[in-house]
């Protein structure tokens, strides 16, 4: 390790060479000069100089990967939900225009005592709030009831109105909810009017179990989304149904097609029946989802080969399909059913024209002619009177005519409302938009929450994969959007809660797939073995070697100056 | 009546379609047209065309008008669009001039060139990536490979065919993929853009087996809108699909497809030949013609008719044949044959529930159909050798007497082929056979440049050129091949790289439609590095550096002594002590011996 020189000779030449020279060996080279030693001290210094302050910044610049940095306990809060607790407080107006205000006021005040006991999921209550206000109570119609949502001020949206009117001629008292606005009409007998010494009135027992009944749904959903799907009751048939609706989106594309095996029909009345038949219902729509329509025509459309065909039934004097084969009744393979471009899923409503050598087609189990395809969309089987055909034997008509449509658009409106998860009560559509707005504006805020989590557990989880600024600036847009949605629901205002919640689930799920996170570059270690070491191998070792042997140098020099000085 | 002038009367028949005023808001049309051509060979051109109101395209009500198709030029702003997917070579010496004039068809591969409506370029660019895009899924090719290398914006070889309101804010784009390989996952959509969907009508006769088994076909998509003067604006869309078929090699059957020399006694020889003998042979070919019919040819027969196509009065005899009307044709019956005056073309109004055939017997018939010559013959070949230059050959052949030829020529180079322009040279060989060199300029009257951009855009050159009549031009220039990156091969670097054909406009007859020629697509072979390369450097250079750097160290670091110091040293170093302590072992074991001695 000292001398070149000494290397050349062979172990053996040199172990003999020592034996025969070993009386000579007392000639040692002179001492090495100090500038000598001075001059290697600060040849090797110079070299680790270059390799600590150029080399090492320059490796450790070129191969780190820019992690931004993220809440990681916020997010993980967010996700476990610690840091919010949804409540869903809605209010509700009552009008009661004939009463005294003490004997409304006392009404009122029973009723909400009523309600406090009958509620048993404390999450989502009702707050009663008297109006004497007759306009209040007699003019909103629905649409202003369902965009109120959007344009709501500080104050919390009102969920309902209940207006209490004295009847003759009743013995006890009678409910009516109007199936277009957001009111519920209470008539009870004037015997029964509330008397402020009463302590539990029959008519605030009866109010209460009314709103009770009119909201057990959407309680119910609300507390299976909040519970993550295990508790509360009717969970199955809740769970059920949030399975067949559509992941929540800003833009849903409708697209109905008609599709027929033959020739014929080649043509419908569609512009006419969407704009007739389901434009109010989109329009209703319009606070929580906006809609594109496009319609094609499809013939020759047949069944794929793998699908059972359909079976004659003598009694139904119809040709059936079995329920279960119903999975397999679109062609996937040959229709062509692509999603419309843009973002937003697809809903597609196919109206299906059998063959006339198989018409009428109905399901042989319960004789129905439509069924809903969970997430994806809804079929209706459309049976026209057959023409004769000049040549004999029967044809399709060749154009269907707006008032065919319309048993078929109004399965489709159906459809399209479970389809998008609309609660099946209370009868009233308004009340129905309003309770999904609060269910999906829950269900944004729970899966936005657990995107977060996600994310969380990932990034720390995988410390290879950069993270990027967007993605930082995407985690905080969306948790502020989160204690924003937070806040309104607290504040009872729905319809900024989920416009927020909206934001916040979109910005969650940008970050979660941004593109340079999920592409993470893979080096094996043995890539990185290989490349580094054919370098680092002869250049690192006598490197190292002289660095050691100048540190033993130095510091043997250390002790003996100490050693002479003591 | 020859081809080109069947070809204007179907143009005459578009454009009487175009000006009549239109009764219903969507109609559909379509078309097959057959004619035998020499050499055993079959052209059969289907037309298939469909209309819609612009109205009910803009509110995405779609009948005719294919949803997927529709929705996508929608969303990417298309105006106008035509696609083209292309395979093997229209033989113009002895097939004549192209079917549609050659407007029907595109280069080898996938064409593709649309007006997209655009405020600026570089919108007009993403919406045409948007376009490509889409238009890839939608057809199951490459065309997302379309980048802006191989985009260019023509200048004066394409004109918009549709009638377009504004006009201003429509950037036309170009794009090629010369190595796109057109099978039967392309025609599988392009069939689901029919309304009849390959199960009635002409379409029905579709078999991918026998299309991809053609000598040349090429598909084609065209949506434009058209506003008559006097009405609403209708979206038409128009697809074809032109084949040349080998009746021979299509007759064989899927079964038993190899084929089998045929037997000596039916040979047709040449016998004026010097080499004719019992064992030598210069075949004929049949003066009878070939017997074929539609199922034997195409494997099928023809499932009726579309019914959406019925109600038109033109379209009802959807079939045409053109062949010598002193032929004997057999056709299925339910079918009504009509012969018209020009004596070569008959059309035969099928009926709608049978299927339809039509046979035709060897027969010796005295006339022949007509073919035309071309209006042009091209020819574009790279020549040179080495792995560094190479130079462009372009031969236009004019076969006129009388007529000089006026035309565009449209060349979009990959980015790697770097063309120098100034080298660019003529000859030109007058009717006395005589090649003289002229200087370029004499023959170009036109010139649209747009230089490559190493890895951003390819070359564009359009040059406007005239031949004079009876004479062959050889357009040549240099070209340099670049040298990629590694990463830039594909997989097969060494089969060389796709270049674009070029793209002819015949200028001559102002008013009528233009004639398009396209040359063969060329294959460019570049210098391909040893692909194991990087590890190679890497070792080599860390091998390098590190001799160097452990000299130089060792240099500057260690001490240098006489041998004999050396040795002293050496005995105080670590490598002494052992050595010292081995022959300290050695010397003891040989005490031992000498002991046991």
């Amino acid at each position: 390790m000292t001398s070149k020189t000494g290397d050349h000779e062979s172990p053996h030449a040199s172990a003999t060479l020592t034996a025969d020279t070993k009386p000579r060996a007392q000639r040692v080279p002179p001492p090495e000069t100090p500038e000598a030693i001075q001059a290697r001290f600060r040849v090797i210094a110079a070299f680790w100089a270059v390799i600590i302050f150029l080399g090492f910044p320059i490796w450790w610049k070129t191969t780190s990967i820019y992690r931004a940095h993220l809440p990681i306990q916020d997010m993980a809060d967010w996700a476990d939900g610690k840091t919010c607790r949804p409540v869903f407080p809605l209010e509700i107006h009552v009008a009661a225009p004939t009463m005294q205000l003490p004997e409304s006021q006392h009404l009122v005040r029973t009723t909400q005592h009523a309600l406090d006991d009958l509620n048993e999921f404390a999450a989502h209550h009702l707050r009663l709030k008297l109006t004497n206000d007759t306009e209040a109570s007699t003019a909103p119609s629905g649409d202003d009831n369902a965009t109120a949502g959007i344009t709501a001020d500080d104050g919390p949206d009102t969920a309902l109105t209940v207006r209490v009117v004295p009847q003759e001629g009743l013995a006890t008292p009678r409910s009516e909810l109007r199936a277009d606005t957001t009111q519920l009409d209470i008539f009870y007998p004037p015997s029964q009017a509330p008397v402020p010494s009463s302590s539990n009135p029959p008519l605030s027992v009866f109010i209460a179990e009314e709103l009770q009944r009119l909201y057990s749904e959407e309680k119910a959903t609300i507390a299976h989304i909040l519970s993550g799907g295990t508790a509360g009751r009717d969970s199955e048939t809740i769970s059920r149904r949030l399975r067949r609706s559509m992941k929540y989106a800003d833009t849903y594309h409708l697209s109905f097609s008609l599709f027929t095996p033959g020739s014929a029909p080649s043509s419908w009345h569609i512009e006419a029946a969407v704009q007739e038949y389901l434009s109010p219902l989109l329009h209703a729509f319009a606070p929580i989802s906006n809609f594109t329509i496009d319609t094609q025509v499809q013939l020759y459309a047949r069944f794929s080969p793998m699908t059972p065909a359909p079976v004659y039934d003598e009694a139904e004097s119809a040709w059936t399909l079995k329920k279960e084969d119903l999975s397999a009744f679109i062609n996937a393979a040959e229709w062509p059913l692509n999603p419309s471009i843009g973002s937003g899923p697809t809903l597609n409503f196919i109206l299906y024209v059998p063959d006339p050598s198989q018409s009428p087609m109905i399901v042989k189990e319960n004789r129905a002619s439509s069924w809903i395809v969970p997430q994806w969309g809804g079929v209706f089987l459309l049976n026209p009177p057959l023409a004769q055909a000049s040549k004999g034997g029967q044809t399709n008509p060749a154009h269907i005519t707006q008032e065919s449509l319309r048993p078929a658009f109004m399965t489709f409106s159906h459809q399209l409302l479970t389809l998008l998860g609309t609660p099946t009560t209370p009868a009233s559509l308004p009340l129905r938009l309003q309770s999904l707005i609060r269910v999906r504006a829950a269900t944004l805020l729970l899966s936005a929450s657990s995107t977060m989590g996600s994310l969380a557990r990932l990034t720390e989880s995988l410390p290879s994969i950069p993270i990027p600024a967007t993605v930082a600036s995407s985690v905080s847009t969306t948790l502020s959007h989160l204690s924003s949605t937070c806040s309104h629901l607290r504040g009872g205002r729905f319809g900024a809660a989920l416009a927020s919640a909206r934001i916040a689930e979109s910005e969650a799920e940008r970050s979660f797939f941004e593109k340079s996170m999920v592409g993470q570059v893979y080096f094996p270690d043995e890539h990185k073995v290989a490349v580094y070491l054919p370098l680092l191998g002869p250049i690192g070792v006598p490197l190292l070697v002289s660095l050691m042997k100048e540190l033993k140098r130095l510091v043997a020099g250390w002790k003996a100056r100490r050693r002479s000085t003591a | 009546m020859t081809i080109s002038s069947l070809i204007s009367l179907l143009l005459a028949l578009i454009v009487t379609l175009r000006s009549s005023p239109v009764s219903a808001s969507s109609d559909y049309h379509e078309q097959l047209i057959l004619q035998p051509l020499p050499q055993s060979s079959l052209l059969a051109s289907f037309n298939f065309r469909g209309n819609t109101s612009q109205q009910s395209f803009d509110n995405q009500h779609f009948q005719y008008f294919p949803r997927a198709l529709g929705q996508i030029l929608q969303h990417a702003h298309t105006k106008e669009l035509h696609l083209r997917f292309t395979t093997g070579r229209w033989d113009a010496e002895s097939w004549g001039p192209r079917p549609w004039n050659g407007s029907k068809e595109g280069g080898t591969g996938v064409e593709l060139w649309a007006w997209i409506d655009a405020a600026d370029d570089k919108e007009a660019f993403a919406k045409w990536i948007t376009l490509t895009q889409s238009l890839s899924g939608l057809f199951c090719a490459s065309l997302n490979f379309v980048d802006s290398t191989r985009t260019t914006r023509p200048v004066v070889s394409f004109e918009p065919t549709g009638d377009h309101p504004a006009v201003d804010s429509l950037h036309l784009l170009h794009g090629t993929l010369p190595g796109e390989v057109v099978c039967t996952e392309n025609l599988t959509p392009f069939l689901k853009l029919l309304p009849c969907k390959g199960k009635a009508g002409i379409s029905s006769l579709f078999d991918g087996h026998k299309l991809f088994d053609a000598a040349w076909q090429s598909m084609s998509v065209d949506m434009r809108p058209i506003c008559p003067s006097d009405g609403e604006c209708i979206i038409q869309i128009e697809q074809t699909v032109d084949m040349v078929l080998d009746i021979e090699r299509s007759k064989r059957s899927r079964s038993n497809p190899i084929p089998r020399p045929v037997p000596n006694e039916q040979l047709l020889c040449d016998t004026s030949k010097p080499y004719n003998s019992h064992d030598t042979c210069y075949p004929l070919e049949k003066a009878s013609g070939n017997a074929w019919s539609l199922q034997e040819v195409f494997g099928r027969t023809l499932n009726g008719v579309c019914p959406l196509a019925e109600s038109d009065g033109s379209s009802d005899q959807s079939v045409c044949l053109r062949v010598p009307h002193e032929r004997q044709v057999f056709h299925s019956e339910g079918a009504v044959e009509h012969k018209k005056a020009d004596g070569f073309t008959r059309c035969f109004a099928l009926s709608s529930s049978q299927p339809f055939d039509l046979s035709i017997p060897e027969q010796a018939v005295q006339t022949e159909v007509p073919l035309d010559e071309p209006v042009l013959h091209a020819e574009r070949t790279i020549v040179g050798h080495g792995q560094e230059r190479g130079g462009m050959r372009i031969i236009f052949g004019n076969p006129s007497k009388t007529t000089d030829v006026d035309f565009i020529l449209f060349e979009s180079l990959p980015w790697f082929l770097r063309p120098y322009i100034h080298t660019l040279q003529a000859i030109i060989t007058g009717p006395d056979g005589v090649p003289r060199e002229v200087p370029a300029s004499e023959l170009v009257t036109g010139t649209f440049y747009r230089p490559a951009i190493d890895r951003e855009r390819g070359t564009q050159l359009e040059l406007a050129l005239s031949v004079p009549a009876a004479s062959t031009v050889t357009l040549t220039y240099d070209f340099e091949k670049a040298i990629l990156r590694y990463t830039e091969y594909p997989p097969d670097a060494n089969r060389g790289f796709n270049v674009a054909p070029a793209v002819i406009r015949i200028l001559n007859a102002p008013d009528s439609a233009p004639i398009y020629i396209r040359s063969t697509s060329l294959l460019l072979p570049l210098p391909t590095p040893d692909f194991s390369m990087p590890y190679n450097v890497i070792i080599l250079t860390s091998t390098v550096i590190a001799l160097a750097f452990g000299t130089v160290f060792n240099i500057l670091v260690r001490r240098v002594v006489s041998v004999d110091e050396a040795a002293a040293l050496g005995a105080q170093g670590l490598k002494g002590r052992i050595l010292g302590k081995l022959v300290a072992i050695r010397d003891r074991l040989k005490k031992k011996e000498t002991k046991v001695d």
